[in-house]
């Protein structure tokens, strides 16, 4: 799976690249309009992630660049701009989603999942990760084969944690992907253990291992 | 003081001063030149009888008028008056007490000194004098009405540019997107004002957008550096030995991101909903938006114990689906957050309002300072940026709806009429 960065802050455009990297994402990274133009006209990838205020262009323009030269590229806008007419904008020129600054890798990295998923609709349409196995479509979750119950948030919750599997997932994140960031998240931190719990439970009724661990309380990690 | 009063005034009492000054000096004036003529009179009455004596020997009879007397008296003083006086002295024609000028002089006729004193009624020159001055004080009162009104008019008239300013200007709001319109007139110095005012607005427009601008730059700017200290943080915590001695501090960074994060948002949000970038032309279900968020924070309301009342109507009306769905959700959020364990709130939706009142450990707040950017009740303990309750008082500024805060039997009452 390749993945283009178009970010021209270095220090943000490295983390993503060495956070994407360590998920067996192929990487190539840009700062700046013209690099990007070069690499989006030569190239395929499965998920452009772009910033929209570069330093000589508008990110919007790659973005009409693509659609003209038919790409079927995936394409994230990260911005800093929370502007509804931005993200409009974009996401009627093709984009497919879009994230606002300051986001969390991990928020990040299940966005990028989400849209790769959904461009290739011909692979399997399923995650999976030891004996448990997710059905994207249907949002159901199997164990060996046995189908088990997850509520809405625990679904999410377990995609989440499959797709960033072996990461220490800070509550703040967990609870910005569950919440939104529109709410207060302190305010959640209790419901998240809940939720783990929850799931934790389910998974070993159904017979697989404990695969959610408690990182120094500030946050989880899923992982063998 | 209007000015048109004070000008009027001091006008009025000058104009008085003068007239009164001026009738005095034309009475005098006036007074003179009468008596100088009666004195001319006498003289040649005087005159009259001297050449008939030398002409005739005798004098001529004497024929009493009402208004003059001649009286000739031997004497024995050969002294030559040959004076005028006025006196008082009894008239027998008229039989009462007059003014008379009089001139008394000596007459040798026939070896015979005669005194001989004519005299003429002063009455009818001062009659007519009574008249001339009745007429004048006439006169200037009837200048003095006609010129009051006629500055009346005028000076309204002229002053109505003036009072438009004034009035434009103080309908004026900075935050407008239309320039001041002033209109021209044909008096240079109202059009030398209002081209004055108006450049100043401009100015002052010009700063307010510019720091504007500069709020929402900035606010813009700072998301970067923050998306950058979250990403280096993600990475950061990945080093299990790093987080197992420093997960507090690792947390208290992550919340301060938010918090800042959070807050730029709600500037930002703040400048535009005041820049009106938001066009309130849709559809809104007010209680479908109420349901919605308050079935997302539902886990907030059951994890509290808190006792939901609803009176919902279904209301439509022509708003902003993202502000009210902010409206909605920073009120509903406070009361959840500012309530205690097993607190109740109640929401209220009709027509013409929307009522939510909630209990909370907090006592009555201050009703100037409630809707105030970053007014928080020293006593609250909870998390927040002190920005909720000023977007929701900017969003009815924007749709023109009226917010109020009470306090009333143990619940904080935010209602918004439509």
């Amino acid at each position: 799976m390749k993945i283009l960065i178009i970010e021209d802050e270095p220090s943000l455009n490295k983390s993503m690249a060495d956070y994407l990297n360590a998920q067996q994402y192929l990487v190539e990274a840009v700062g700046n309009y013209e690099d990007a133009l070069e690499k989006i006209e030569y190239y395929h990838y499965d998920c452009i992630v772009l910033d929209l205020t570069l330093p000589d262009g508008n990110g919007l323009h790659l973005l009409e660049v693509l659609k003209k030269n038919f790409k079927t590229d995936g394409v994230i806008i990260i911005s800093a701009r929370n502007q509804l007419d931005d993200k409009i904008k974009g996401l009627q020129l093709g984009a497919d989603d879009y994230l606002t600054k300051p986001f969390h890798l991990s928020e990040l990295s299940v966005r990028i999942a989400a849209i790769i998923r959904r461009k290739n609709l011909q692979g399997s349409n399923t995650l999976s990760f030891e004996d448990i196995k997710l059905e994207i479509e249907g949002k159901t979750v199997s164990v060996s084969g046995k189908e088990i119950t997850l509520t809405k948030k625990e679904y999410d919750l377990l995609l989440y944690f499959i797709i960033n599997k072996n990461k220490v997932l800070s509550k703040n994140a967990i609870a910005e992907h569950l919440w939104g960031d529109d709410m207060d998240l302190a305010d959640n931190y209790d419901f998240i253990y809940t939720h783990i719990k929850n799931i934790r439970k389910k998974l070993m009724q159904a017979g697989t291992g404990d695969y959610i661990r408690s990182v120094y309380a500030m946050g989880y990690k899923f992982g063998k | 003081m209007k000015l048109f009063r004070k000008y009027n005034r001091t006008n009025i009492i000058t104009t008085i001063i003068i007239f009164i000054i001026g009738s005095i000096a034309f009475f005098f004036v006036l007074r003179y030149v009468l008596i100088a003529q009666m004195d001319e009179d006498l003289e040649s009455e005087q005159q009259e009888i001297f050449t008939y004596t030398k002409k005739f020997g005798h004098f001529a009879p004497i024929i009493p008028t009402k208004d003059q007397l001649t009286i000739i008296d031997s004497t024995n003083t050969v002294q030559h008056k040959d004076n005028f006086y006025s006196i008082k002295k009894w008239n027998p024609l008229k039989e009462k007490n007059e003014w008379f000028r009089e001139i008394d002089f000596i007459v040798t006729l026939n070896n015979k000194i005669y005194d001989i004193t004519v005299s003429d009624s002063e009455e009818e020159t001062f009659d007519l004098l009574k008249l001339i001055i009745l007429i004048t004080i006439a006169m200037i009162a009837l200048i003095l009405i006609i010129g009051f009104f006629i500055n009346r008019i005028i000076l309204n008239q002229l002053w109505k540019p003036f009072y438009q300013t004034i009035e434009k200007i103080n309908t004026y709001h900075l935050t407008s997107q239309e320039p001041l319109q002033l209109e021209q007139t044909s008096i240079d110095e109202f059009n030398v004002l209002n081209n004055n005012i108006a450049g100043m607005i401009d100015r002052a427009q010009h700063e307010y957008r510019n720091l504007k601008e500069f709020t929402s730059n900035a606010a813009h700017e700072m998301q970067t550096p923050l998306a950058v200290i979250r990403a280096k943080l993600d990475i950061l915590v990945q080093d299990e030995n790093i987080l197992s001695n420093n997960a507090n501090p690792v947390q208290s960074i992550e919340l301060a991101v938010n918090k800042l994060s959070r807050l730029f948002n709600s500037l930002l949000l703040l400048t535009k909903i005041e820049n009106r970038q938001f066009d309130l032309n849709e559809q809104v279900l007010l209680n479908d938006i109420i349901e919605t968020k308050l079935s997302e924070l539902s886990h907030l309301i059951s994890a509290k114990g808190i006792i939901v009342n609803k009176n919902i109507e279904p209301v439509n009306i022509i708003f902003h689906q993202q502000l009210a769905d902010i409206l909605i959700g920073n009120l509903l959020n406070n009361a959840i957050r500012y309530n205690y364990e097993l607190g109740r709130i109640s929401i209220t939706l009709t027509k013409n309002e929307f009522t939510i009142a909630n209990t909370s450990p907090l006592p009555p707040l201050d009703n100037t300072m409630v809707f105030k950017r970053f007014y928080r009740h020293s006593g609250t303990k909870q998390e927040g940026n002190g920005l909720g309750l000023s977007i929701v008082k900017q969003i009815c500024d924007t749709a023109g709806y009226q917010l109020h805060y009470k306090y009333y039997s143990d619940h904080h009452v935010i209602s918004i009429i439509f």
